[in-house]
């Protein structure tokens, strides 16, 4: 095993559904875990499709759910949408933008490729101080609480096989294949540096 | 007495101790570092690998917060660099990467080089030697660092110039261009042939057939930014981006070849928005176009053409 446990980050594009059911999981399984979402805005269903409600990343859960419930009580809680904000208060304050985290990760697990690449990009644009490797891997899960419940069942899978393994860095290549034949899914994969 | 207490108590604390010695003696009143040297490395020898790697990160920042110390603490690091844990050597790469860069410094800026000096000069250039030689390593992570060493040994031995990107931390490293060709003992010409050599080495790595897409990636990630730092190796980062899109190793799975390819485009555009990159605009479009990128969008990652200088007729 590991020296230490994996520091972990789950990144969606919000921080409110997908990040945080496998941020809720993960530390219900005793990892040491953080959720971020990569967006420039934290975004929820609206009335519409068209009309989402719109908040920054410095709006509180507890915030967000006093609006809504202000705005319209009956058709959040009937999309479940209260109910997740709910459960992520319990977690955390508020949600937390990938790019401003300044703290170091042994694997960043993302939840669409658009969100992988925002990663990426960040580890670009940023200077590369220590040459420390952490690995980022993207699991593809639609943006709905039956998938989020799936791909976070399927992180924390991938993150107790890797917490396990002897030595991360010369297994996880095998490892995620192994998975990718298992779960019936692809995974991206790449090594960014501090 | 904090070192006393830590001689026996589990490795958790043990690490809270021994960082607080740390800071004590090398941020609060370094006139103690000296004193309780050896009482810290005595740690190398714990049976916890995180102590042990604690000890490296207290060598490293030993040496840089005094150049002398390097003296007495590179053979330690040696020792350390051949421990029976792969993360143990893991970070003692990363060591290394960062005190050969200080030590040349140091020895570049000393006029008279003692015998002691020296002999600290040769084991470090052994040390790259055989850092060097890990990039062979069984073990896939100990192969990744070991790239990354090779890219910063690349950079420091060869000449920064007006068209090097140079990042902002690494301002005041020391590269070729700072050794003076008539050093009493550091030879610049050997450094810069060393530096080419380690190129090789790397580009060598590459068309391995059996590498990994980790290892891939990492390397496709080294050689833009050389190719950004050092534009004088240009050509052989385009080439070798060339010949890594024909010949993706077979070993590659499906999913890793989509990873490797998106990381090739990412370094392409990044190697594009170089200004010396000019003369190699045809070979990278064709690249990146084969690898699903717009016309329009290669286009916007494309430098205006005012920045060309204009050729005499």
């Amino acid at each position: 095993m590991p020296s230490h446990p994996l520091r972990v980050a789950v990144v969606c594009s919000s921080n409110q559904n997908r990040s945080m059911e496998a941020h809720n999981i993960l530390s219900k399984r005793g990892f040491d875990v953080r959720s971020f979402g990569t967006g420039s805005h934290v975004k929820l269903p609206g009335p519409a499709p068209d009309k989402p409600n719109v908040y920054d990343f410095k709006t509180t859960y507890e915030q967000m759910y006093n609006d809504l419930v202000r705005k319209d009580k009956e058709l959040y809680t009937q999309n479940g949408i209260l109910h997740m904000l709910d459960r992520n208060k319990r977690i955390k304050s508020k949600p937390e933008r990938f790019q401003n985290c300044k703290d170091k990760f042994d694997l960043i697990i993302t939840c669409e490729e658009r969100v992988y690449d925002q990663v990426l990009e960040d580890f670009n644009s940023k200077e590369e101080e220590l040459s420390q490797p952490v690995h980022v891997i993207n699991v593809d899960i639609q943006d709905n609480h039956e998938e989020a419940t799936l791909g976070a069942f399927l992180i924390c899978e991938l993150c107790q096989c890797l917490q396990h393994t002897d030595d991360m860095e010369n297994e996880i290549d095998e490892l995620l294949q192994d998975l990718e034949d298992k779960s019936k899914r692809t995974f991206l994969h790449t090594v960014c540096f501090y | 007495e904090l070192l006393n207490q830590a001689a026996l108590i589990p490795t958790d604390e043990k690490l809270t101790v021994l960082k607080q010695v740390q800071e004590l003696i090398i941020n609060k009143d370094p006139s103690l570092l000296d004193n309780f040297l050896d009482e810290m490395i005595a740690f190398q020898t714990d049976k916890s690998i995180e102590v042990r790697k604690f000890v490296i990160g207290f060598i490293e920042e030993a040496c840089k917060r005094d150049n002398e110390l390097l003296l007495r603490l590179i053979a330690n690091l040696n020792m350390l660099l051949r421990d029976e844990s792969v993360n143990v050597i893991k970070k003692g790469i990363l060591t290394l990467t960062q005190l050969y860069k200080v030590s040349l410094q140091w020895l570049v800026r000393t006029k008279v080089i003692s015998e002691m000096q020296e002999a600290c000069w040769d084991m470090l250039t052994n040390m790259k030697g055989e850092v060097l030689e890990l990039l062979d390593s069984e073990n896939d992570g100990v192969r990744t660092h070991a790239i990354k060493f090779t890219e910063a040994l690349i950079i420091a031995l060869s000449p920064r110039t007006q068209d090097s990107e140079v990042p902002k931390r690494q301002e005041n490293d020391i590269s070729l261009d700072k050794v003076p060709k008539d050093h009493s003992y550091i030879r610049y010409d050997t450094l810069c042939e060393e530096g080419k050599t380690a190129l090789e080495k790397l580009l060598k790595f590459m068309v391995h057939p059996a590498i990994s897409s980790i290892n891939l990636t990492t390397a496709l990630g080294s050689l833009a930014t050389i190719a950004r730092q050092r534009p004088m190796f240009m050509s052989e980062v385009v080439q070798a981006y060339e010949t890594l899109h024909a010949n993706l190793p077979p070993t590659l799975a499906k999913s890793q070849v989509s990873s490797v390819r998106k990381n090739l485009k990412l370094h392409l555009v990044a190697v594009l928005k170089h200004p010396c990159s000019l003369e190699f605009h045809g070979q990278i479009s064709t690249l990146l176009q084969d690898l699903g990128m717009p016309q329009s969008e290669i286009a916007r990652s494309t430098p205006a053409l005012r920045e060309q200088r204009k050729r005499p007729r």
